[in-house]
Formats: structure tokens, sequence, C-alpha cells
């Protein structure tokens, strides 16, 4: 008896397949990613009956060819893996379809336990199902189970537990047979795989003989190291353009015509439908929301609903986070002593990773948004209304999950959403797909975003995010035309797509999701964001300024000192340094102007505290600017001249290259560095708002930088990686750069001739 | 009008012998209304895709129902075997059917 009970959990995509997993396991989850693939793997442990059974969770799909990736993965595990038994979630309202995929597990010969799911609905709609009957005909065992209301799980793990236990069986067991034509061929094969000894690898080898029957690419890789390879493809070549030439077709299709038979024979013996006449409620609601005038407003009302509810949602908690970390930069900064680690310390860490994780709470409301779209259905809806358009534009259906993901809503991440593009079969949709996803708005951006707004358009946050998310949306759109028609021209896929019927999601898968999500976005932040952090801090303080600069400075200082004091006006009251002390610490510590003194000597000394302002910014940016970042920015000044970015800027955007919310930190760390003045403004957006040069045009052209300049560096190797060419990655990155300075000079130059938003 | 076989391309269809798109009187799914109803003659098209329609339940024989076309008139939405699916027309159009009937 074998403690621990390894199970793979498999399923059509919306067959409640993930919840089953959540109401199996809990929180008890792990989330990484699959050997080699980016697609996510996840994983759980729970105990039954003192039996330690760990349940993988392989991806969704509709069967098990070699047709998209996420099948090979599925298909893999259990060849590969062997997990002790596999159980099949099956919508029990949509029997037919989901039985495909069971019966080729089945073929595959692994131990199957067939879970009935949402036999509430299929009860509902009339459906009556002999379970005991069906599963002596398949010879599968079968359980009804509930996965919301956790109903039938008890008996899922009994079954598990004791199929597990029993021996495997000696002798096939398929209750599959495709007819005495195809047998014969598949027995051929079997006979030539068995005598090279293929059955020692543990795999079925009546499935791998019908797999190479149906010309799977992916399995002729498996028997490459067999000694009779050449014989056995020469088999597999005979038998399949005999098999044409009998049934006048493609020998997939074949058995694909007789695995449905195979079914549609259990069903009608076992399953009774009684025609109601009753309104299918998910029906009903699909008449209003994708109607074709409803279906379209209601879509913009729903995406703006989302960032009211992720930005004005959030705001309170925003505000909380960030005020935490302005409170640990003040704790720090009292602790230690003035010098290079404070500074590293508080401007470095505290002022960079705070920056980025004070905005975890508009990422996680953004993601439990998300969730709510993909598990009521609507996500979906949305594609299935929006492909005329985006085919338009070179794109297609499935490319709006992808972009969506990687921002369509903002508060995405172009790293996931260039990975969903691996459900897209057809290669030149997708690489437009992968080249344009970048543009979107992703999580890592609204940080830059909220800063800006914040400062500069504070009143109108939600419909400056929705002009922006519409604006990202035609660069993409644009973008993707562009690319299509010229670099990648060519004819377009074809677009399925399953309309789930509308649920209400529960509220442990949502939070699983959001969760899941969020905790992605605080490891990279807790990670990258450190890591870049101190390297910006490290560019932005070495080396330091020369001895001769600093005399500079101090004489200049002095000079400016000794001819205050040496004023006529002036000497009658402060008639040295001590004195000059002694009245500056007065001043502050009453506060400005709270002091009568004298007309004559209070301009003066406004006079002489201006002077000193000054000459200390100009040593602070002379010491920022003698820095590599700084010389780095500095030079880039002459470049980004039209734009009219200046050399912090500058730097803050070479810092967004590593990870776009660096943009923020680096804002943050430049600022904070090279001002005196930020004892007065707390925030780094008050900051900015009394920077000059800084204004609401200046702000948007930023904006539009950002949102369009070259992808960060982990979705650069994620495009090298799915397109497998360096030079898509260069593409992605140049053809972006070069859009991004275009759109901000014009939106610069405009906005300066029209003169909107100067002041 | 219902379009006949001879305006079909078929360049990709493997299937040669015995082709139902060939000598039965079809009609194209795409030209269906919403509301109308009838069966799978004939799936054309290149192999790839031919099997990844009787995946998701196109099999000769099934009966589909057209729901509706999307705001802009294309993808359309069919129940195949009681779910839900999309198809853009250009797809629809490999799908042969029989004669519609106006569903219940």
């Amino acid at each position: 008896m074998k403690k621990k009970i390894t199970v793979a959990l498999a399923g059509n995509p919306n067959a409640g397949k993930t919840t089953i997993f959540n109401a199996l396991t809990g929180a008890r989850q792990h989330v990484g990613n699959w050997p080699g693939v980016t697609v996510e793997k996840k994983e759980g442990t729970l105990k039954h009956n003192g039996r330690e059974i760990h349940i993988v969770d392989l991806p969704g799909t509709y069967s098990l060819t070699a047709f998209s990736l996420e099948e090979i993965i599925a298909r893999n595990f259990i060849v590969d893996s062997a997990p002790d038994l596999v159980v099949n979630v099956v919508d029990a309202s949509n029997l037919e379809r989901n039985l495909y995929l069971s019966v080729q597990l089945m073929e595959m010969g692994c131990k199957l336990v067939l879970a009935f799911n949402m036999i509430d609905v299929a009860r509902g709609r009339g459906i009556a199902i002999d379970e005991a009957h069906f599963s002596n005909l398949i010879g599968v065992p079968i359980i009804p189970t509930n996965g919301k209301k956790g109903a039938g799980l008890e008996s899922l793990l009994e079954a598990i537990v004791s199929e597990v236990d029993k021996p495997q069986p000696s002798e096939d067991l398929t209750r599959l047979t495709y007819g005495s034509e195809v047998e014969d061929e598949l027995l051929k094969i079997q006979n030539l795989l068995l005598q090279s000894g293929f059955s020692s690898e543990g795999i079925n080898t009546r499935w791998v003989s019908a797999k190479l029957i149906e010309g799977d690419t992916e399995i002729v890789k498996k028997i490459g190291s067999l000694e009779h390879r050449p014989k056995i493809l020469e088999q597999v070549a005979k038998s399949r353009s005999h098999l044409t030439n009998i049934f006048g077709d493609s020998p997939e299709i074949v058995l694909a015509d007789a695995r449905y038979g195979f079914i549609s024979g259990a069903i009608k013996q076992t399953v009774q439908i009684e025609r109601t006449d009753r309104v299918n409620l998910s029906e009903s609601i699909d008449k209003i929301l994708t109607n074709r005038l409803l279906g379209p407003l209601i879509l913009l009302l729903v995406l703006y609903c989302v960032y009211i509810f992720t930005f004005n949602g959030s705001a309170p908690l925003v505000k909380y986070f960030d005020s935490f970390f302005s409170w640990l930069g003040d704790i720090v900064s009292k602790i230690l002593p003035e010098g290079l680690l404070k500074s590293l310390i508080v401007s470095g860490m505290i002022k960079g990773v705070g920056g980025v994780l004070g905005f975890t709470p508009l990422i996680a409301f953004m993601f439990f948004a998300i969730a709510i779209l993909e598990d009521t259905g609507y996500m979906a809806r949305i594609a299935f209304m929006l492909d005329r358009v985006l085919r338009g534009f070179g794109l297609h259906g499935a490319s709006m999950l992808a972009l969506m993901v990687a921002g369509g809503i903002a508060g995405g991440c172009a790293v996931p959403g260039i990975m969903a593009t691996r459900t897209m079969k057809e290669p030149k949709e997708r690489l437009v797909t992968i080249l344009v996803a970048p543009l979107m708005n992703c999580g890592a951006k609204l940080p830059v975003y909220a800063l800006l707004i914040g400062a500069f358009f504070p009143g109108d946050r939600a419909s400056i995010m929705f002009l922006l998310t519409i604006i990202s949306w035609i660069m993409v759109l644009l973008a993707g035309r562009a690319i299509r028609s010229t670099v990648l021209s060519g004819p377009s896929a074809p677009f399925v797509l399953e309309l789930p019927p509308y649920r209400v999601p529960t509220f442990q898968g949502l939070v699983i999701h959001t969760w899941e999500r969020t905790w992605m976005y605080l490891k990279k932040a807790g990670t990258v964001i450190l890591a870049v952090s101190i390297l910006i801090w490290v560019l932005m303080t070495f080396p330091g300024p020369s001895p001769e600069q600093k005399a500079f400075f101090e004489e200049k200082q002095d000079k400016l000192t000794s001819n205050f004091l040496n004023d006529p006006a002036v000497g009658l009251v402060l008639k040295n340094q001590q004195d000059l002390k002694s009245f500056e610490d007065l001043q502050s510590a009453e506060g400005k102007d709270s002091l009568q003194i004298a007309a004559p000597l209070a301009s003066k000394y406004t006079q002489y505290k201006e002077d000193k302002l000054r000459l200390e910014n100009d040593e602070q940016s002379l010491k920022l600017k003698n820095t590599v970042a700084g010389r780095i920015g500095t030079y880039l000044v002459w470049v980004f001249k039209p734009i009219g970015f200046d050399w912090k800027t500058n730097v803050a955007l070479l810092g967004g290259f590593a990870a776009k919310e660096v943009v923020v930190s680096t804002l943050g760390t430049a600022y904070s560095m090279g001002s005196v003045e930020r004892e007065q403004y707390p925030s780094l957006s008050e900051q900015l708002k009394h920077e000059p040069g800084w204004n609401p045009l200046m702000a948007f052209t930023l904006i539009m930088f950002v949102m369009l300049y070259a992808p960060c560096v982990v979705t650069l190797v994620v495009i090298k990686r799915e397109t497998g060419k360096w030079r898509w990655m260069l593409f992605a990155m140049v053809y972006t750069t070069v859009l991004a300075y275009f759109v901000a000079f014009i939106v610069k130059t405009t906005g300066t001739l029209l003169g909107i938003g100067l002041t | 009008m219902s379009p006949t076989v001879s305006q079909i391309k078929c360049l990709n269809c493997v299937s040669l012998v015995d082709h139902k798109c060939l000598v039965e009187k079809t009609v194209k799914l795409s030209n269906y209304k919403p509301g109308q109803r009838g069966k799978i003659v004939e799936i054309c098209g290149d192999p790839d895709f031919r099997l990844r329609l009787m995946e998701m339940g196109f099999i000769r024989g099934t009966e589909i129902q057209v729901v509706k076309y999307a705001p802009l008139n294309d993808p359309m939405e069919f129940v195949v075997k009681g779910y839900h699916i999309t198809l853009r027309k250009k797809q629809a159009a490999h799908i042969l059917m029989d004669e519609p009937e106006l569903a219940a």
C-alpha cells in the first residue's frame, strides 16, 4: 500500500477543474512552472485516512493531441511522471465533448477516475445519468461531484485510494475498439514496438501505435532512440496510406470519429435527457450582454467599473502602505548616523522598494477584478465581441486574452501575456501579439502613472487612467496592423473559442487567483527591484565629487555667508557665524517668519536663504551629474532635448529598462538625493509638483513615453524564448522605443504649441 | 438560395474518395441565420483544423444551432452538443450543413 499517492487532475477548460482542485487542496497549494516551459503548474497536497495525496493540476485541454503546448504538457506528465492515478473532471452537463478527453486518457492505459462535475447543473437541465451503468460500460469508476458545494469530494477521495490500491491489470482492458481495419494496423505497429523492447519504458504500446497512426509528431520524437525506428516508421506510413485509401479520410479523423462513436454509444444507453422548455439562465444573460447594441456599451461600462474599483477601491490601502514606508524611512533615518550606509538604506532600499510595494493593494484589487471577469465567463464574451475589431488589425480573438493579461485592463504583465499566446496555433498572429503586448499598461507601469497622475491630475485619476487604456489599445492595434502588413504579412488564423455558461465565482477561487498573481508581483518587487534599487543607488552615488569641486563649493558658501554678515543691515543684529547659527535654529524651530524681525533684516535674510538654497541645489546636482548614472543621463539629455526630459528623468528611464516600476523608485532616489528641499515635501509626487520644468504636459509626455518605450529586461528575455529569435527581441526593443520617442515628441510639441498643460 | 458544392473551395481537404461535399447538396454553416439549426454533413479544410473542430464536438451528423452573430456580424455563436462555441464566418464556411430548419 502506497503511503504517498500522486494524482494528476485533467479536464476540459471550464469543466470546473480549478474549483475541484481548490476544494480538495484549499490553501495548501504551490504554484510554479512546468520544467523548461512557462505554463503555470499548480500542485497541492491533502491527507485522507492517513494517506498523503499529492495533486498535480494539469493544464485544461480538450484533447491530448499535440495540438497545443498545454496538451503536450498534460500528456507528457502522464507518460513521463507516471502518476498513480488520473482524475478526469468532466462537465456532466456537457458529457459528449468532455468524454472525448476521457476516452483518450483511457487509451493511455493509466488508472482513471471520472468526476462528473457540476452534476447539479446537469440535473437541473433535465439530464439524468445512470452513473453505475455508465461506469460498467466504460470500465472506469465515476463519481458525481459538485465542486462548488464540495459535494462528492469524499467519495472521490475514497475512489482514488481504492483504485490506487488495486493491482495494475496485466492485460489491456480498453473497451474502445476502432473496427477491424484500424485494429489490424494498430496490431502491426504494436508488434514492431514490442520487438524493439518499447514496453519496457512503461508506456501503453497500443496508445503509442494509435498516436503514430494519427501522425503525431511528438510521439515520433519519443521513439527516436528505438532500434527498429526506420522499420516502425515505414510501417506507420504504410498503415496511414492504407487507412486513407479505405476510409477516404485521414486516419486521425477516422480515429476521432470512432472515439465519438464509442462515447455516443455509451451515452445513449445511460443518459436520459428530458427536453425541458425551461429558459436557460446563461443564455438569457447573454441575450443582453452580447446584444448587438447593448453588448459593446456594457463592455465599456464594465471596463470602466474595473478602474473605479481598482483605483478608488484601493486608494485608502495605498495611502496606508505609503505612510508605512515613509514612517519606516523616518525611523531608520533617525537611528542611523549620517553617511553612506544611511543613504543606501533610506534612499536606495526603502524608497526604492517602498515605492513599488506601496502599490501592492492597487495591483491586488486589479487582479481581483480580472479574476471576477475570468471566473464569471465574461472574458470569453469580450473576445467574442471584439474579434472582428482585432482581426482588422492583424490580431486574433485569442490575442484578446494575451493582451488582457498583458494589461488590456491596466494592471497585467507582459510576461504572462506573452506566455498566454502559446494557446495560439497560428504563428503569425501569435508573433504579432507577442510584439505588441508590451505596449499595454502592465502593472509595473501603473506606479509610474499613479505617481504622475497623483501629482499633476489629482482630480481625474479614473478618467486619465481610462484615457491611457484607450491610448494603449490604439497603439497596440496600430502597431499590430503595421507589423502585420509589413514584417509579417499573410492570411489570418482560425478562431475557435468556447463561451462557457455564466457562473457565480466562488470567493475562495477569486481569493486564490488574486493571491497567486499578487504574490508573483511581490516576489518580483522583493528581489529584482531590490537589486535594481541598490544598483541604481550605486550608479547614482559613485564616483563622488572631486576634492576640487568640494573646495570650490565650500569657498563659495563661505563667501556667501561672509557677504551676508558684512551687510550693514545684518551686521547690527548678527555679529558672527555663531549668531547666524542660533538665529537659523530659532527660525526653523519656531517655523517660518514666526520671529518678528526688522524689515531690512528680513528681506536680506530671505535673499540669503534663497542664494544658499540655489548654491546647495547646484552642488547636489553637480555631485549627481558626476556619478555614472548622471553622466549617462546628461549625455542622453542631448537625445531627449526635443521632448524635454531632464537628466534625472533619463536616469529613471534607464532604470525602467530593468523593470518599469523602477522608474518610480529611481525618480524617488534621484529627487531625494538631488534636492535639498526634501524635508519640505514628504512624498515624491508633492516634490515633483514643485520641481522646475515639471508641469502637466511634461507629466503626460513622460507617461506616454513610459507606456511605449522598450519592454523591460524580463519581457525581452521571454520574447527571445517564445519566438526563438534574437532578432525579434531586438525588433521589439527598437520599434517600441522609436514609437515612444515619436509619440512623446508629438504630445510635447502639440501641447506646447496649443499651450495646454503648461501650468 | 443555398450555395451548392461547386462553389466551395476544398483545396486542402484530404478526403478524396466518397467526399460528401462533392455529391450532396449542402449549405455552408456561415449562411445559417440566428435561430436556425441543422446537421453537419462534412467538414472541409486541412486535417489540423478539422481535427480541432472534431475535438470540440463538430462531428458529421451533429446538430448545430446558430445562436447569434457578434455585434459586428462576425464571429458567430453556436450551440454544439449542448455548449456554446464561436467561430469566424470564414471558418464556419468550411462546415457543410444540410438544409436549415427553424429551432423550436
